[in-house]
This record gives structure tokens, sequence and C-alpha cells, in this order.
């Protein structure tokens, strides 16, 4: 008995690990994020916090509170409960589902709380979606190919996972590209799940299949997977492929000469959506409204591209970092001010 | 544990939780919603409260489901399967015929008769075939979500508006989920007194036994996964009513979180010994739990950890209040 005791206590000193911060905040912003398993979602995290941070230069006080965890969609539900309960001005969330918060974003909505999405577009009309445009992310290294092989030549694409939306946008993406080129061919498409070791294993398999191939389109880390079995077969001189933005590819990419080209996802778009929340939370309106994408509510922020030619300033903007940092970009407090009236 | 001190002070406390074997849940339940009364008051208020539930009725009704099959030394490692392929069928079967009030009556129908009928094969196939609960119904769950994902092959389609606006909605000023409650607690007071559920108990407690004093133990196995396949099918309602799409994977990692519901709720996973109020209490443990290492401001990067531990740490206190009290 005074064991069980003990261990309550301990649970509930463990559970009170740091003591929350009482300061009077400007404006309070929750940030949700449903799945941990991937540097990129701690990167976003991290340059969040710092975006709101950074804040204090202006004079306005952004506190924030995380919510990350594996957890399932009910789960993020509830991530977005208690965040309402919390009484915050402002919910970032990265979702797990695009539909299926439309019924907890009206609730957050009904009880004055703004609502924003990011990396992954929602369906609901009480929120609003800043982050990429996902179908262009796919398109642009799909031109890049494109324009690389002279426009023919016979390419192979992985995807990630079948069914993911963000997935099937790129994959809408790049088929459109590739069918404005009547001389590329797509002999095959595989799903490799966004796992590095299934990229590298799908491309040993196509590699094997297809003697013949001039391109890849692959997509991010699967990106650094299938460049290892090009690089294994030898054939780094006759194939071009997209990689992908962690430092460790970047460096491969510089150090090897690949020919390759990313499409870039900033981990940053968090940090982007706060920035664009802060301005709508003090009341300001958007010069244009939010309205782009299948759901009329996006906000689509510009995608970087790295090439051969913009290599170096890549590589130099990693220097430094630990090998899983990935290349970012953030819309800057200044240029989030820009788009509002 | 000083065992001069347990002896003394869980005399009545130990026939208490003999007749009561949900007591040290609802210690638990009590003293995390004081917790998290203390360190967001506002999560006790009665929006948050109804929140709670709208979020938590879907566990609830699957460790409802899992506490069944729990009854009689069996598992259900397929339930949150059955939960994602009648999520997905009543949304798809919604949307055919039109979304109206009678479309949605009886696309749940149809969506408890598949939950029933899922119920059904794990029963023939554990019970009827006599294969190993643990590896057939992790095999059925596999089988399972492969049809949800032919039915609704990516997660999206909404749910008519009427539905989840019913669902998240007040009836008389009271919220919906709160009559939901009250139904499921009268339908559970009814099966408590029920002699099947004395039956499966036998069956978790002996089997042998409860064959060799005339029980039709394969019978009753099986409708103990009949019975949970229509709880999960519940469930699934309500994960409807609460996202207003469908998800051909939103099940799949309710399973675990379920068994975890029932053992906290103080059932014996080894069967013979249980209570469903338990696992409704348990299911809430865990959502209380999650809210918990938030509001206390567990920074990011350690809340899956902390989670982990503190219902790692819930089933410890229970285990040992339970066992000091049974000693």
């Amino acid at each position: 008995m005074k064991k069980a005791i003990v261990l309550a206590l301990t649970a509930t000193t463990a559970l009170a690990v740091s003591a929350f911060s009482t300061y009077a905040a400007d404006f309070k912003i929750g940030l949700s994020n449903g799945w941990v398993g991937s540097e990129w979602r701690t990167q976003m995290i991290e340059e969040a916090q710092a975006a709101a941070a950074a804040w204090k230069d202006k004079g306005v006080n952004v506190e924030v509170v995380v919510q990350s965890a594996n957890v399932d969609v009910p789960g993020q539900i509830a991530q977005v409960r208690n965040f309402m309960s919390q009484g915050v001005d402002a919910i970032i969330i990265n979702p797990n589902s695009p539909t299926a918060f439309d019924p907890i974003f009206k609730q957050a909505k009904d009880a004055g709380i703004l609502v924003i999405a990011t990396d992954s577009e929602v369906s609901s009309k009480d929120a609003t979606y800043v982050g990429i445009d996902q179908k262009a992310w796919g398109a642009a290294g799909a031109k890049w190919l494109a324009e690389t092989l002279g426009g023919k030549g016979n390419v192979v694409a992985i995807n990630g996972v079948a069914g993911h939306p963000a997935n099937e946008m790129r994959v809408a993406g790049y088929k459109e590209v590739f069918g404005q080129y009547p001389d590329i061919k797509i002999v095959n498409e595989v799903n490799a799940n966004w796992d590095q070791a299934q990229g590298q294993q799908a491309m040993q398999n196509l590699l094997a299949t297809y003697p013949d191939i001039t391109g890849v389109w692959v997509q991010d880390g699967m990106a650094a997977g299938a460049w290892k079995s090009i690089i294994d077969a030898n054939k780094q001189s006759s194939i071009a492929a997209t990689g992908e933005i962690r430092k460790d590819f970047i460096d491969l990419w510089k150090k090897d000469k690949l020919n390759s080209g990313a499409s870039v996802n900033p981990p940053g778009v968090m940090a982007s959506a706060l920035n664009v929340a802060v301005p709508m939370l003090q009341g300001k309106e958007l010069k244009e409204p939010a309205t782009a994408g299948q759901y009329g509510n996006a906000m689509y922020l510009p995608i970087p591209f790295i090439d051969n030619k913009s290599l170096d300033e890549a590589v130099k903007a990693v220097d430094g970092k630990p090998g899983y940092y990935s290349f970012t970009s953030q819309l800057s407090i200044e240029d989030a001010e820009k788009l509002f009236k | 544990m000083s065992n001069a001190a347990t002896q003394t002070n869980t005399g009545g406390l130990g026939r208490l939780i003999r007749r009561y074997p949900f007591l040290p849940a609802l210690i638990i339940l009590v003293l995390l919603l004081a917790l998290n009364g203390i360190f967001e008051p506002r999560s006790l208020s009665f929006r948050s409260m109804t929140g709670l539930i709208s979020t938590y009725l879907a566990l609830m009704m699957l460790s409802v489901a899992q506490t069944y099959v729990v009854f009689s030394g069996d598992i259900d490692l397929s339930a949150g399967s059955i939960v994602s392929l009648v999520n997905v069928s009543v949304i798809v079967l919604m949307q055919k015929w039109g979304g109206d009030g009678f479309s949605v009556i009886a696309a749940c129908l149809v969506g408890a008769l598949i939950g029933l009928a899922c119920g059904l094969i794990n029963g023939i196939v554990v019970a009827g075939l006599r294969l190993q609960a643990i590896v057939a119904t992790f095999a059925t769950s596999i089988f399972f979500t492969g049809l949800a994902l032919t039915v609704l092959p990516v997660a999206g389609t909404p749910a008519p508006e009427a539905y989840w606006t019913t669902y998240g909605g007040r009836f008389l000023g009271i919220p919906f989920v709160f009559y939901a409650v009250a139904a499921v607690a009268i339908l559970l007071a009814i099966l408590m007194r029920m002699r099947l559920t004395t039956q499966m108990l036998a069956v978790g407690d002996d089997q042998q036994a409860a064959f060799q004093s005339g029980l039709p133990v394969t019978a009753i196995r099986i409708k103990g996964y009949v019975f949970c396949g229509l709880f999960a099918a519940l469930a699934a309602l309500c994960i409807t009513g609460d996202t207003a799409s469908g998800d051909p994977l939103v099940g799949g990692k309710m399973t675990l979180y379920s068994v975890a519901a029932v053992v906290l709720g103080g059932s014996a996973l080894a069967g013979g010994f249980g209570t469903v109020t338990g696992s409704l209490i348990g299911a809430l443990i865990i959502g209380l739990i999650n809210a918990l290492v938030f509001f206390v401001g567990t920074p990011s990067e350690w809340q899956n950890f902390v989670q982990g531990l503190a219902i790692l740490l819930a089933l410890m206190t229970g285990i040992l209040v339970s066992r000091g009290a049974r000693a």
C-alpha cells in the first residue's frame, strides 16, 4: 500500500516535469502535431517555437503550447479539445486527416479560436490552410526532370503511401507535367511508403527490370535510398533523379556531383503559419483572402527548389547542422505582414 | 509492501474490491480529474467534460467490446479493424443513399450488422476452429482492414451534416452524448444481470470446470465475440459522429488502448474476473492521462514518454491496490 502511494506520487512528479510558465501573453497559440517519428516534424515544431519568440522584438508576446505525440485521429481531436479548454487564441495543426476535423474545427471557431492547418490541407470551411501546394511540389520536380532529360526518356516514379492525400496530390502534379512531354514515358510507378529502405529496395528492383531508364521521380527521404541503389549500380552518370533536402543527402549530392534537383517542402511551414496567424489575431485583414486549393481555404507559400546551380547555397545553409537537419525556409514576419492590409 | 499495514487496514477494502473490482480504477479516475482540475481548472467545465465524453465514447464502447471476450479468457486484436470497417461502410452507404434521416438510420443498422458478422467470424475461428485467439484475431484484423481499404481506399468522404450535428448537438439542453452514455449504461446493466455474463466469467475462470458442469463453452465464447463485434460497431458510429468522415485506418491504433482500458478497469486478462463498468472507467483514465500530460506542461518531445509512463503507473497502482486488498 505504501509503495502504491509512493508510486502515485512519483507519477505526479513525473507528470509535472516542467513547471508551466504563467506570464501574461498577448496571444496564446496551440501547436498540434499528431505524428512523431521523423526529424522533419521535430524541426517543424522547433522552428515554430523560435518564430513565436521572434515576435517579442516586435513588441508582441506570443506564447506557444505544444501537443505532439503519436495519436490516432480521435487522439488529435482530443488535442484540439485540450487547447480549447486551455483557452488558446489560435490553433495551428498538422492534421492526421483531411476531413475528420470538420466538427471540432467548427466548435473551435464558435469558441472564437482561429484555426490554421499546415503541411496537409483540410476540408473544414472553419479553418485556413497555410502551407505549400503539394501538387505544385510534385510538378516542380517533374519539370526539372523533364527539362534535364531534354524532354525524352524512360522514367520511373517512386511514390509514398497510396491513398495519402499529400501523395495523391504530388502524383497528380508529376502526371500533369510528364503529360506535356510526349517523348517521356513513365514505364513504372511503385509505392515505397516514404521509407528510405523501401525506396532503396524499390530502386534496385526497377534498375534490374528496366536497364534503360534515364530518369527517376522520387519523393522525400526515399530519394536518399533510391540514389544509394543508383550509385551501387554505378549508374549515377546516366541517370537523373530527384533528390531530397536533408543535410546528409545535400552533402552527398555535392561530393558525388549527382545530377539531381529537389523540391523543398520546408519544415518552416508551421513557423510561416504562425507568422500569418499573429497578424490575423491582431485583427488585420488579408489583402487577398485565402481561397486557393480544392477546399477553397488555402494560402499557398512559395516552394523553394534546389538544383545543381543553387546547390552551393543549400550546402552553405545547412552547414554545421546535424545530418538529419532539413533545408528550410520560412515566411518572415515582414513578408507575412506584407500580405495584410 | 509491509504486510502488517496491509492486513490492518484492508479487511473491509478487500471485501469491497471483491464486490466492486473497478474500485481502484474509480479512485484513479477521481484522482486524475482532481489533478486535471488543479492544472487547468477549465478542463472540468461542462463544455470540456462534454468534449471528453464525445471524443472518448468510442474508446469506451470498444473497451466494453473487448471486455466481453476477455471475460471468457479470450482477446480480440481485430476490434479496432472492425471499427474501421464499420466506419467506412456506414460513411459510404450514407453517401450512396442520399444522406437523409432514413438513410442515416438504415446505414447505422447495416453497420451494426457488419459488426455482428465480424464478431461471428472471429467467434467461429477462435472458439469453433479452436485457433489461438491472439493470433487468429490478429489475422482477421488484417483481413478486416483489407476489406475497409476496398470499401474506401482514401480517408475522406464527409458524413451528412445531420449525422454529426446530432452527435455533437444538444436536446433539451443536454448534449446528445450524455443520452448515449445513459442508454449504454442501461443496456449494460441489463446485460450484467443476464445469465450469459456469469457463464462467460465461469468459462474464463476455468474452462474445463465450466464444460464439466454442462455449460456450452464453445457457444458462450462465440457469443462473447458477437457482443464484441456489436459494441465495436457502436464505437464506429461514435467515431463517425466525432470525425464526420470515413478513414479505413481510423480504428487500428485503438485496439491495444481498448485492451489497456480493460486491464486498467480491474478485469483479469486471463478471464473469469472483471466488470464492464471498470472498462468504461479505464477508457476515461486513458483520456484523462493524455489531457493531464499536456496540462502540466510536459515539453513536446517528452509527451509520448510521459504518457506511456503514466499509463504504466496507473496500471501498477490499480494492481497493487487490489492485490494488497486481496492479500
